[in-house]
Order: structure tokens, then C-alpha cells, then sequence
């Protein structure tokens, strides 16, 4: 298991180094006159030279890139050519906002669609096919639509939740509760449904199976054989969904942050990528990165622990 | 059938616990600081930073809170005493002599004084930043004693008075600006408040104490929030739940959201201007921009009445001038100059040997050029023969494409219509950025002597006549004044800044 996870660790240090490389130049395409996007179109262009050769970006691409990776290395990603504001301290203020709500997102969908997916797999009947339509109307419906109108009943007008904004979990923690539960539900319903329809389906696969019937033959109660035998097997293929649900819920989380007014790093990317401040954005991706890297990493070493037969691969 | 309904309430229980949670503990929501004495305020524009030399005048409220001006803007547009108690300008407007306020001192007891008035207004014009170019004008800053500076001027300039309520006016504390970047993040002025370190992300929440020992008067609230959104759905939620206490709506859809709640208290004002700036009427890119007739024709070619009710809800009020209703060079009747007559722009378009039509290429930035707006110019401009192709811009290359490739013949764009006539004129008619070019003509080379070198009020008649000429010659193509809505939740009554879309925030009071 070491030797595994050695071996990962690995092949994402390379795989993070070839993804800032390729970051890097994709950024430095865009002929983008960074200094005369802080100036503004006033300024004259010996004011705009004179900034871009403080920020470095006189010289060759390769040059700045390797000056980025050598203080990148060592946990310095710079300041932010626009704001003035440190990066790690910008990203650091608003990463536990969208960490809130892929977690949350995360137990949230684990929970139900594995109840909903056990339930519907093993009863099946009206059960299943309430499970089915709301799998395809949940994952049929716009992201943003169902974030809206969630905002509106249960925020404009019940006014159980705050509509906007977020209290951070160490100022209160029935704050943070109330900020995120919106958000999360937003986000969940998309995800439960794909994930509960995948569960749904192995779970069914391996009901049919020889050995559930020979359980059955040999009297264990129903709920011994489902949580001991049935969803052991059944859940490695869910697993792997979830932690798919997981990676792509950054692009979902932009959305849900930006009409619930949250600061964190969904909204942040929208607004700095089109400022093309790279020193924030690499930032950002180095993030991101190494969170794809470690959810893939959690997930197969879940996988293994569930399934043994998974290890050998 | 046991087990599952077993099931189905553990389910149940588990989506409403949080609910439950969540409902006991709204009071401490989302913005713990609601009560009487605090002010929360959302806004879409993300300051630079708050070093005074970047300061821009949508940003200003940010600057205003730290940072005193030399001269406070009133809300109505007029000038009264602030860091500076008097000024006078010489007669042909080359000369403002300042008297200073006494005894004011930064916050680490720094005295402010004619020197340091000197030092910000250097710094400020060599600092590069967007404003810097407002101090262009200022040949000395002389130091004549503590509490007395005179300002010598290259060229007459009637707009100082403005400048120096706006970004160029900012005083900083001087012993910062040994501090490399320090300003930039740890603001330091003599204003009425002062940025609070702990409550401040940078990029999403500043927030503002009263600072200990101001030397003006008190503003009504002990802290003001400044919240960045950057889409007014979530501003316009905000305001409904009492979250967000005022703000400034621009699009026409959120407005009405806006309106429909009753709780919700909205103040109309006119402010930008949106229309096509054209820079290139010496037909550098599309030479057949060089004939009057041509831009008289695109001006006669554009249905503004239906872009207004299509586009903005008919939230706004049509136009063919550049000046806004408050300056001396408006006359009401050029707001219609142009009448919508397609067959006329044909004619004229025959006249000026085009009769064939020709190719105008525009760069499109989104957040401006609606879908429904860009359709619609397209069509318009298509039906006289005029082929109007969009080059999408982002806000990456845009300013690049636009003001340094200088690849296009104009640029649709919402303008301020400031109050000052002269920054208007700076701003449109001089060479400078919107007249990248540097086109000038006849009659404007003629008025232009004549308006500089006076106040506005005395030169109304140039500058009507200047004015008249802009748009008889057209150079310019406004569509029309948008309504901005300023709102709030019913806590505070808003007043508006003349010649600013954001109010100043020395414009917000509790409602009563």
C-alpha cells in the first residue's frame, strides 16, 4: 500500500509540474499588455514599458516561467499583479468557502443517493421509478436554474436562509451552517442524482449475482446481506462516480458562488482569469491540481480497502 | 415496507436538520454587522488597490472612507471646504492658490501641510496611474507656507476644482510612500474611517471603522462594509433580505426585480451615457469615416427609440449629445437631433459616394454589447448598407486591441456624464483616449481657446456652440441616458452624487 501510494505521489509531482509548464505558456499566449491593463488607456507607453519590466514581463516567457517555478517551489506564488494582495493569503481566505461546499456537497451526496440507490436497487417498484425520474429531472435541470429558484423560495421569500454571502466556520459555527446549507442543497441535486441512479444500478448487478442467492438460501436476514455483502461490492463502481462528481464540482461551484454572493475560489478564478493575472491563476491551478490528485488518491485507496480484488490492479 | 419508511424518515431527518439548525441561527447570518450604526454596501467595481495614485472614480467611496480630498464634492456638484478651506483660481485660469486646513495630522501624528499636499500631488502625476493624466496640466506645486499651496498651470484648466475632489485630491499619509507598496493594502489618510486589517478580504469584504479623533464631522455610521459582487442578482437578493443595505442597479431586469419588493426603496438617476464613440473621423481604419456625412448617416440610421424599450425596458431617456443634462454646454433640443430615418442615411450615405454601402468593424465587449444590442445595431446599420461586423474583446485584450493596436473606427461604450465641462471635453474631445487619433477640426479649434481659459458658466455660449457642433458633425453616435436605480433595503435613505454613478460616501444616512 506504501509503495502505491509512493508511487502516485510520484506521478502527481510530475503530473503538476508538466500542467504549470503547459498553464504557463497557454497564459503567456494571449498577447494580453498586462502593464497597460493596470494603467488604463491613458497612461503613455513609456509608464506602461516601465511597469511591465517591474513585473518582469520584458522578458522571455521561458524566463519568467522558470523565475514563477523557482519561488513556486518553495511556497511563494507572488502577488497578485493586480490587487497588490499576497496569493497564498488571498487563496487561503477563500478556500475554506468552496472546501465548505465540496465537502459538504461531497457527504451529502454519499448519504442520500447511496440510501436512495440501496433502497430503490433492492425494492425496486414505485421506489425505483421515483428514483429514476428524479435522477433524469435532477440531472436534467440547469445548474443555475435550480440554484435560483432555490435562492428565491427559500431565502427571498421564507427567509430561512441568508440569500447571500459567508460566515466563516471559526466566527459562528450556526453562521456557516445557515451560509452554506443553500449552497450545498444547489449543488447536491445534480450529484445525487447521477451518483443514486450508479448505485442503483450496481446494486441491482450484484442482487442478481449467484452468491446473494445462495445468502438468501441460507437464511441471513435481508439487511445483513445488502450492508455486509451486496453494497461492499456495489459500491466501488459509485465510489469512483463520486470522486468524478467531486473534480467537476469546481465548475459547478463557480456558478452557485457567484449568485449566493460567496467569496471563494469558483468566483475568484471567473474574475482574475479574465484579468489574465497569472501569477493568481497558476496559483489556482497548482490548487486545484493537487486536489484532483489527492480526491484520485482517497478514492482508490477506498476502493482497495472495499474491494480487495481492486488492489492487485 | 417497514424498513424502507424507517429509511425514508432517517432520510428525511437528515435533510431537515440543518434546516432546523440553520433557522435557529439566522440572527447571526450572513452579515454580522446590521445594526443601526453600520452600513453595508455592495458594489461590481474592484479597486486597484487603495493607494490613492490608483484610484479611479467609480472606485472612489473605497479611497473616500480612508482618505480625505482636498475638496469635497457636494452631492449637488458643487465644491465645499474640506482638507483645503479656500481656493481661487487667477483670471485666465492658470493659477490656484489653496489655503489648507491647520492642525490636521495623519494617524501617526504626521502633520498634514503644504508639503505633504506637494508630495501627494507628485507622486500622483508621475505614479501611472489611470487618473494621473488629470494632473497633466500641473506645471508647480508651489509650497508658500505651511497651510498655503499655489498650483501653477501649463495651460488653463477649469476642471482643477473637480480633479481636486476626485482621485487626484486623495492626501496620503507622505511617510508611507517611503514604504514601497505599503498603501496599497494598508491605506493611510486622514479620512473619517480606517480599513479594518481583521474584517478585510481584499477582493470581497472591506470593512471600515470609525477612526478614533477625526478632525470633520461625524458620518452617521461606526462601520461601513464595502461588499463586491460581481453580478447584481446576487446584489439585488441582498437587498431583499436585508443583507446588503444599498447599492447601485444598473441592468434594466434587476432593477424591476428590484421594485417588485415593497420593502425595497429605489432612487432614479441618469448618469452614463451609452453610444458609439467614434475616434476615427480622419479615417485612419475606415476611411470612409472621414466624410461628416457618413457619421451624420450612421446617427440617422439607428433606431434608438426601440433599443431603448427592447434593450433597457425604456429605462432612460434618448440622445444625440455627449453632455449631460447638468453642464453648461447642454441644450435639451440636441437630444433629438437625430430623428430615425433610414431613408435619409441612405441619401446621405449616396451623397458621400457610399451608395454601395461599406464594412465597419467594432470590437464587442459582452458586459456591454448585449446579445440584443449588437443584433440590433447590426440590423439597423445593414439596412442603410453599412456592414457592421463585431470582433468579440475580452476583458484580457480589449484594451489592448482597442487603445494600443488601435484596430478599430470606434468603440460602443457607456460614458459618465460628468457635470464639469471640461473634464467632458478632456475626456472626449481633446486628444487622449477617446480621440486616440487625435482628430480635431475647424470650429473646434476655433472654440476650444475661448471655453478653456474661462469658467463654464461664462463660456456657456461656446460651449453650446461647441456642443451643437459635435453633433451636427457626428462625432459621436449616442444612443441614451440610462436610469440607474440606487436601492436599499429601506434602512437607508441614498442620495445621489452628481456626476457619479456611485454615491459619495459621505451620501448615506439611516433612514429616518
Amino acid at each position: 500500500m506504501l509503495s502505491f501510494i509512493a508511487r502516485r505521489t510520484a506521478a502527481g509531482a510530475a503530473l503538476l509540474f508538466v500542467i504549470s509548464f503547459l498553464s504557463y505558456m497557454l497564459l503567456s499566449i494571449p498577447d494580453m499588455d498586462v502593464g497597460r491593463q493596470l494603467l488604463g488607456q491613458g497612461a503613455s507607453q513609456d509608464l506602461v514599458d516601465a511597469r511591465n519590466a517591474a513585473l518582469g514581463l520584458d522578458r522571455p516567457v521561458l524566463a519568467q516561467y522558470l523565475d514563477w517555478l523557482a519561488h513556486a517551489v518553495r511556497g511563494d506564488f507572488g502577488t497578485s499583479w493586480f490587487s497588490g494582495e499576497d496569493v497564498t493569503r488571498a487563496i487561503a481566505n477563500r478556500l475554506p468557502v468552496t472546501v465548505s461546499l465540496m465537502v459538504g456537497v461531497t457527504l451529502v451526496t454519499a448519504v442520500l443517493s447511496f440510501l436512495l440507490g440501496v433502497w430503490a436497487g433492492v425494492r425496486r417498484g414505485a421506489i425505483d421509478r421515483f428514483v429514476q425520474v428524479f435522477a433524469v429531472v435532477g440531472y436534467a435541470l440547469p445548474g443555475f436554474l435550480v440554484t435560483l429558484v432555490i435562492v428565491l423560495v427559500f431565502a427571498v421569500h421564507l427567509r430561512w436562509f441568508p440569500a447571500i454571502g459567508y460566515v466563516g466556520l471559526t466566527e459562528s459555527f450556526g453562521g456557516w451552517l445557515s451560509t452554506v446549507t443553500l449552497p450545498i442543497a444547489a449543488l447536491s441535486v445534480g450529484s445525487v442524482a447521477g451518483v443514486s441512479q450508479q448505485v442503483r444500478g450496481s446494486v441491482i448487478d450484484v442482487m442478481r449475482q449467484d452468491y446473494v442467492r445462495t445468502l438468501r438460501a441460507r437464511g441471513l436476514p435481508p439487511w445483513r446481506i445488502v450492508f455486509r455483502h451486496v453494497l461492499r461490492n456495489a459500491s466501488a463502481p459509485a465510489l469512483a462516480v463520486l470522486g468524478m462528481q467531486f473534480v467537476g464540482m469546481l465548475g459547478g461551484a463557480v456558478l452557485v458562488e457567484q449568485i449566493f454572493g460567496l467569496p471563494g475560489i469558483g468566483s475568484m478564478t471567473v474574475n482574475y482569469t479574465t484579468r489574465g493575472d497569472i501569477p493568481v491563476i497558476m496559483a489556482l491551478v497548482m490548487f486545484s491540481v493537487v486536489g484532483v490528485i489527492m480526491i484520485n488518491l482517497v478514492v482508490d485507496i477506498l476502493i482497495g480497502w472495499l474491494n480487495p480484488k481492486a488492489r492487485i490492479a | 415496507m417497514k424498513k424502507s419508511a424507517r429509511v425514508a424518515i432517517a432520510a428525511l431527518a437528515f435533510l431537515a436538520a440543518p434546516m432546523a439548525l440553520a433557522g435557529c441561527s439566522d440572527a447571526g447570518g450572513a452579515t454580522p454587522e446590521s445594526g443601526p450604526k453600520a452600513l453595508s454596501v455592495a458594489t461590481m467595481t474592484l479597486p486597484q488597490s487603495l493607494d490613492p495614485k490608483d484610484a479611479t472614480g467609480s472606485a472612489l467611496p473605497f479611497f473616500q472612507a480612508v482618505y480625505d480630498t482636498l475638496i469635497k464634492r457636494e452631492p449637488d456638484g458643487s465644491y465645499s471646504p474640506m482638507l483645503a478651506t479656500e481656493w481661487k483660481y487667477n483670471d485666465d485660469l492658470t493659477e490656484l492658490a489653496l489655503t489648507l486646513r491647520g492642525g490636521v495630522k495623519f494617524d501617526d501624528g504626521t502633520p498634514f501641510d503644504a508639503e505633504a499636499v506637494k508630495a501627494n500631488m507628485e507622486r500622483f502625476r508621475k505614479g501611472g496611474g489611470a487618473q494621473a493624466k488629470t494632473l497633466n496640466d500641473v506645471k508647480t506645486i508651489k509650497v508658500v507656507d505651511a497651510t498655503h499651496v499655489t498650483l501653477e498651470l501649463a495651460k488653463p484648466n477649469p476642471a482643477m476644482l473637480f480633479y481636486l475632489s476626485d482621485a487626484a485630491g486623495l492626501m496620503a499619509n507622505p511617510a508611507d510612500f517611503a514604504k514601497g507598496d505599503a498603501l496599497k493594502t494598508k491605506p493611510s489618510g486622514t479620512g473619517p474611517y480606517d480599513l479594518d486589517q481583521n474584517l478585510t478580504f481584499v477582493g470581497t469584504r472591506w470593512t471600515f471603522t470609525r477612526a478614533p479623533g477625526y478632525w470633520g464631522t461625524r458620518l452617521p455610521y461606526d462601520t461601513i462594509t464595502i461588499n463586491f459582487f460581481d453580478n447584481e442578482t446576487a446584489i439585488v437578493n441582498g437587498i431583499k433580505t436585508g443583507q446588503v443595505n444599498a447599492a447601485l442597479i444598473q441592468d434594466a431586469d434587476q432593477q424591476i426585480s428590484a421594485e417588485g419588493d415593497p420593502k425595497v426603496k429605489t432612487v432614479k438617476q441618469e448618469f452614463d451615457f451609452q453610444g458609439l464613440v467614434l475616434f476615427d473621423r480622419g479615417g485612419m481604419v475606415t476611411p470612409e469615416m472621414r466624410d461628416p456625412r457618413v457619421r451624420q448617416a450612421l446617427n440617422y440610421a439607428i433606431d434608438r427609440k426601440t433599443m431603448l424599450e427592447k434593450i433597457r425596458q425604456s429605462r432612460g431617456e434618448l440622445t444625440n449629445q455627449v453632455f449631460g443634462e447638468s453642464t453648461a454646454a447642454y441644450k435639451p433640443e440636441l437630444d433629438t437631433y437625430y430623428s430615425y430615418d433610414p431613408a435619409k442615411a441612405r441619401e446621405l450615405l449616396k451623397e458621400a459616394g457610399h451608395a454601395g454601402g461599406f464594412t465597419l468593424k467594432l470590437p464587442r465587449i459582452a458586459a456591454i454589447v448585449s446579445d440584443a444590442l449588437a443584433a440590433s445595431l447590426q440590423s439597423d446599420l445593414g439596412a442603410v448598407g453599412v456592414k457592421l461586423v463585431w470582433e468579440d474583446v475580452d476583458a484580457g485584450s480589449a484594451i489592448k486591441r482597442i487603445f494600443t493596436d488601435r484596430a478599430f473606427s470606434g468603440l460602443v461604450m457607456n460614458i459618465g456624464q460628468s457635470s464639469t465641462d471640461w473634464v467632458v471635453v478632456g475626456e472626449l474631445v481633446l486628444p487622449g483616449a477617446f480621440n486616440m487619433f487625435g482628430y480635431t477640426d475647424d470650429t473646434v479649434k476655433e472654440l476650444l481657446p475661448k471655453i478653456q481659459g474661462r469658467d463654464a458658466e461664462d463660456a456657456k455660449a461656446e460651449l453650446q456652440a461647441l456642443n451643437e457642433h459635435l453633433v451636427e458633425d457626428g462625432w459621436f453616435v449616442p444612443f441614451y441616458r440610462m436610469t440607474y436605480l440606487h436601492v436599499s433595503d429601506g434602512s437607508v435613505t441614498i442620495t445621489p452624487q452628481d456626476g457619479m454613478a456611485v454615491p459619495s460616501i459621505y451620501n448615506y444616512a439611516p433612514a429616518e
